[in-house]
């Protein structure tokens, strides 16, 4: 009799992996020594958490944003803020920031859940420069492009840490917490309404698909996830500014890896910042910051053109020839 | 009242140079159902060619403007072949992120190949202005608001008047029709792409004695055409110049009135409220926005 064996499609497999993911991403600090790896690293898992924000509104429920660095934003200020003037603790702040961003995604949907294709596009990209313009000139509130410096104050209960581990597992909750969430809408009732919508509106609807209701829910827990990324940034980084935070580049970036990774799917916007930020660091490193964006705008052409399924589908090609010559060993075996 | 003409001409002048972009812009979006992000760079590159032709040679941009639009509207054809068409009945993700990606292309390689540092032509249009009932005006704003409304013009008449104005116009209303009416729908995109693009070449090359030359120049210029091509209604040629120059006008006057910081957040604020009240703009077709195919 053939032992069956937990296969990586199935759920009881899945859970397997995922675990054995975690335990090695829990002992990366320990393996790990160098600071510059490290901190490359845990900018790797913010994008990652970023990327998946993203993803929740774009890949499941289609809505091409290239406005979300104005909530990866609105959550650093938010937190930073209310840590500097009054001295609330960004692990609280990190919520608040969230709250606030939701809140402002939830109203981005409600007034643009019926555009479709560029409209869509263009109405996100308005928002999030009306973002960054406020958050330029409302210097009484921002310090405008002077920014915010968090001062080491206080320590683990202000999530300011004097090692970069403790940053690491900050990191790490965060990717869990987003991925943890996407996984949760994808299986549940509003993912599969969200990818019933994205695939054809019309007959969803038909079908008795809430639209705008699940469209509003998914723009605002995509916009309160990478709030959450934005407050660990900023206090991981100690400074923002509005360049660092709610420039247009930003957007077109956070979209850019969660493409190349593969949208769409949960773990294509974590691929796609493992690739993407150790590449995008090397190459700015190595051979400058112009080619290095020469080099994100080729491979954004080109996965679009080319590969429109992103990275995840070659590792997922790769994984199906694996088993089917593991299996055909197998038999041969038997 | 001096002033208010003054702030009034000042706008429709800049107005004019943002039409010459729009009109390109729009009727890309019109024919090709692409959003072409990399519009704004095709200018940037005709600024460079201009300050180099200048630089080395001496030449005017006014004399170099006929060497840089034909090779901008060759490289449009070349991006068209490459780039474009290949994006073409793709999904979304594709139809965007492709010129994004060129746009990001583009920029960073003129920032490696020429550095960040900003350039300037100088030559006799530079500085100099004349006087028309007490309103000055820059010599070389009104070459090129000349020029554009020159082009907006003669490109109305082509496509209302000619043969293959008529088969453009065929290819923005049903691609599928209009190739079986027997129209070569693909040398119409091609053909709509590079012209466009070599209109928004020539502009930079005519603005070069004005404008400051860096390699992200584009992109101070492109929200502003997606804001005017959307008030216009995304693919109407008459709707992007009256847009324009409205956007002109009220970019100098809300820039006079409430700084620049506020009066550019006027016009996004107007932007988003239009995209949502009316997203077929003020000229453009009902039911632009829905219509994918």
């Amino acid at each position: 009799m053939p032992i069956k064996s937990a296969s990586l499609t199935s759920p009881s497999g899945q859970r397997i992996a995922f675990a054995v993911a975690l335990v090695l991403l829990l002992c990366v600090p320990l393996v790990i020594r160098d600071i510059y790896w490290l901190d490359l690293g845990i900018t790797v898992l913010i994008w990652a958490s970023l990327a998946t924000a993203w993803n929740i509104s774009a890949g499941f429920a289609g809505g091409l944003s290239l406005g979300h660095a104005a909530f990866f934003g609105v959550g650093a200020y938010t937190s930073s803020l209310l840590f500097l003037r009054l001295g609330i603790t960004p692990w609280i702040g990190v919520f608040v920031g969230a709250l606030l961003a939701g809140a402002l995604g939830a109203l981005l949907g409600v007034i643009t859940f019926r555009l479709k294709g560029p409209f869509f596009v263009l109405a996100t990209l308005a928002f999030g420069i009306v973002v960054h313009i406020v958050n330029v000139n409302w210097r009484d509130l921002t310090r405008g492009a002077a920014g915010l410096l968090l001062p080491f104050r206080g320590g683990p209960q202000n999530m300011l840490f004097p090692n970069l581990w403790a940053y690491w597992y900050t990191g790490l909750g965060l990717l869990v917490l987003t991925v943890g969430i996407s996984i949760a809408i994808e299986r549940s009732r509003l993912g599969y309404y969200l990818v019933a919508l994205r695939e054809d509106e019309d007959a969803a609807r038909s079908l008795g698909v809430r639209v705008v209701r699940s469209k509003v829910v998914a723009a605002a827990l995509s916009a309160a996830l990478a709030a959450c990324a934005g407050a660990v940034y900023a206090t991981f980084i100690q400074y923002i500014d509005p360049d660092s935070t709610t420039q247009f580049e930003l957007s077109v970036q956070i979209a850019l890896v969660a493409i190349v990774g593969g949208m769409g799917t949960t773990l294509g916007p974590v691929l796609g910042a493992a690739i993407v930020i150790p590449l995008g660091e090397i190459l700015r490193a190595r051979v400058g910051g112009g080619p290095a964006l020469v080099v994100y705008g080729f491979l954004l052409m080109v996965i679009v053109l080319a590969a429109p399924n992103g990275a995840i589908a070659g590792v997922r090609l790769i994984g199906r020839r694996l088993r089917r010559l593991m299996d055909s060993g197998r038999k041969a075996d038997a | 009242m001096q002033l208010v003409l003054q702030i009034v001409a000042n706008g429709l002048l800049i107005g004019g140079l943002y039409a010459l972009l729009a009109v390109g812009l729009t009727l890309i979006f019109g024919v090709l159902r692409v959003v072409n992000f990399a519009h704004a760079e095709f200018m940037m590159l005709g600024m460079y060619g201009a300050y180099w032709l200048w630089a080395i040679f001496g030449l005017d941009p006014y004399v170099s403007v006929f060497l840089i639009t034909p090779v901008i509207f060759l490289l449009g054809v070349a991006v068209d072949r490459v780039i474009i068409q290949r994006s073409i009945g793709k999904p979304d993700v594709t139809v965007v992120f492709a010129t994004l990606g060129l746009s990001i292309l583009l920029q960073n390689a003129a920032l490696t190949l020429w550095q960040a540092d900003i350039r300037s032509v100088s030559t006799f249009a530079s500085g100099s202005v004349f006087v028309v009932g007490g309103v000055r005006l820059s010599v070389a704003m009104s070459v090129s608001f000349a020029a554009a409304m020159l082009f907006a013009l003669g490109l109305w008449f082509f496509l209302t008047r000619t043969m293959y104005g008529k088969a453009i116009q065929a290819v923005a209303q049903n691609r599928r029709a209009a190739a079986l009416m027997g129209i070569d729908v693909k040398r119409v995109y091609l053909f709509t792409y590079s012209v466009a693009v070599a209109a928004a070449g020539a502009m930079g090359v005519l603005v070069a004695p004005i404008f400051t030359i860096f390699p992200r120049v584009g992109q101070t210029h492109i929200v502003t055409i997606f804001v005017i091509v959307v008030l216009g209604g995304l693919g109407s040629v008459p709707g992007a110049v009256v847009a324009a120059l409205l956007v002109g006008i009220i970019r100098a006057g809300a820039g006079f009135l409430l700084g620049t910081a506020w009066g550019e957040l006027s016009y996004f604020a107007v932007f988003l409220l239009v995209l949502v009240v009316r997203p077929q703009g003020f000229f453009g077709r009902r039911g632009a926005e829905v219509y994918g195919g």
